[in-house]
């Protein structure tokens, strides 16, 4: 599933993520991390996670990482899909 | 630490804001700057004026954080931050940033990527869709490829002709269509009639030049000293972008520029670009054509719509540009009153 309209969470702030949401094929994400090198495939693996389980499995994303833990990394992912998707209002308890 | 949005129309607003702004090192505050902020925001501290940001369109505008405040960055990424979400929720996941050259790296270091850099201004811009995106949308070509930059507004035949001449030259042309909106004709009629009016010549290409090729009304320089700055600023980062950004990965290898008999902001631009754009991209200055000894230009054309003028315009426009204004000629010329001839 694709997702419907662009889309912004997070801050850019220390121990934040910010992650933008838009349309694209494929989970495609551009990951601008300090750790990068270090923790950037997990960092990808808990968003491209969260995303499928929304059943999200196209879209393009951008974040911008300032060293979140990976709590906050699926917070703010739950946060993205459910604003693309356009669902704030029924939050999605499968994925807590 | 508090934020809240401020309304600079109102005059106390405006003198707390601008005061803080001079503190800060930005002094510029013409009105044609100004007038395009729609929403502007303010950090307190103790009671304290600590940083301000402003949104206007797709650009991030007046980012002053105070001194006291500026170890770590810490405030300036909440700052950006802010701004980008209040960015969203206006439906804009697009912006761009103008700056001096020594800020790039804190921009940068919230994400913003780097468009162009000269020795007194920088572009950068965040989010979806970039200039990445931007460029893979556009098709792609083997080959010696040529391109050509106009607003026409509108199409004639002194267009004509140099796509004509890049045409002939050339394995294959882009002709680049600035986007922005201050013309006459619209956006949508301007590419519209230059699709119309190139379509027999099956190696050229009609596309947007969108957020990137970008008409001088949009750039703010309200962070340099003196207009004489603020001219060749412009003209350069336009020349360095189209550089990097678009002529690069395009594999263009030469632009086509008309001569500026008239107008001295064209021609100033055009040397602009011719030094900066060579070696990797050659420039040609092709003459202007003429008809009956007089050169053809789309001001001259406006006038003429102006004056119903129809012998001129005949001499002038191409069939299809002529087929436009024939059907539309009292809404252009109700603009043209309107707005004084643009």
């Amino acid at each position: 599933m694709g997702i419907k309209e662009t889309a912004l969470a997070g801050t850019l702030e220390s121990s934040d993520i910010q992650i933008t949401l838009s349309e694209g094929s494929g989970i495609n994400i551009d990951l601008d991390s300090s750790v990068e090198a270090l923790y950037g495939d997990q960092i990808k693996k808990v968003i491209t996670d969260t995303l499928n389980k929304y059943g999200i499995t196209d879209a393009k994303v951008k974040a911008v990482d300032k060293g979140a833990l990976d709590c906050v990394v699926k917070a703010r992912t739950m946060a993205v899909a459910q604003r693309a998707l356009g669902t704030t209002e029924e939050p999605n308890w499968e994925v807590l | 630490m508090e934020v809240r949005e401020i309304n600079i129309a109102i005059p106390r607003y405006r003198r707390k804001w601008q005061s803080f702004m001079e503190i800060n090192g930005i002094t510029e505050f013409s009105s044609n700057e100004v007038d395009k902020i729609e929403k502007t925001f303010m950090w307190d501290e103790d009671g304290d004026r600590a940083a301000t940001g402003s949104i206007a369109g797709n650009v991030i505008k007046y980012v002053a954080v105070c001194s006291k405040y500026k170890e770590g960055g810490a405030l300036f990424n909440k700052v950006v931050s802010y701004l980008l979400q209040q960015a969203a929720q206006m439906g804009r996941f697009h912006l761009f940033i103008f700056t001096k050259p020594k800020y790039v790296q804190s921009f940068e270091y919230v994400g913003f990527k780097k468009l162009a850099v000269s020795e007194n201004g920088a572009i950068l811009e965040t989010g979806v869709p970039g200039i990445t995106e931007y460029i893979e949308k556009l098709p792609h070509f083997e080959g010696k490829n040529g391109s050509i930059v106009m607003n026409a507004n509108p199409f004639t035949l002194g267009h004509r002709r140099l796509v004509e001449v890049a045409s002939s030259k050339n394995d294959h042309v882009y002709v680049f269509v600035v986007k922005n909106d201050v013309s006459l004709f619209t956006y949508e009629e301007r590419i519209e009639l230059v699709k119309k009016g190139v379509q027999d010549l099956k190696n050229v290409t009609v596309v947007s030049g969108d957020d990137y090729i970008i008409s001088p009304a949009t750039f703010p320089a309200y962070f340099l000293k003196s207009d004489q700055e603020i001219g060749t600023y412009q003209a350069r980062l336009d020349a360095i972008l189209f550089k990097d950004q678009i002529a690069d990965p395009l594999d263009i290898t030469t632009r086509y520029l008309g001569k500026e008999p008239y107008s001295k902001t064209t021609d100033s631009y055009n040397h602009e670009l011719l030094d900066i754009l060579p070696p990797e991209v050659n420039v040609e200055i092709i003459d202007r054509k003429t008809a009956d000894d007089k050169i053809i230009s789309a001001t001259k054309v406006r006038q003429a719509i102006l004056d119903n003028d129809q012998a001129l315009l005949h001499e002038f426009l191409p069939e299809t540009t002529m087929e436009f204004v024939k059907n539309n000629y009292p809404d252009l010329k109700k603009k043209l009153i309107e707005k004084g001839s643009k």
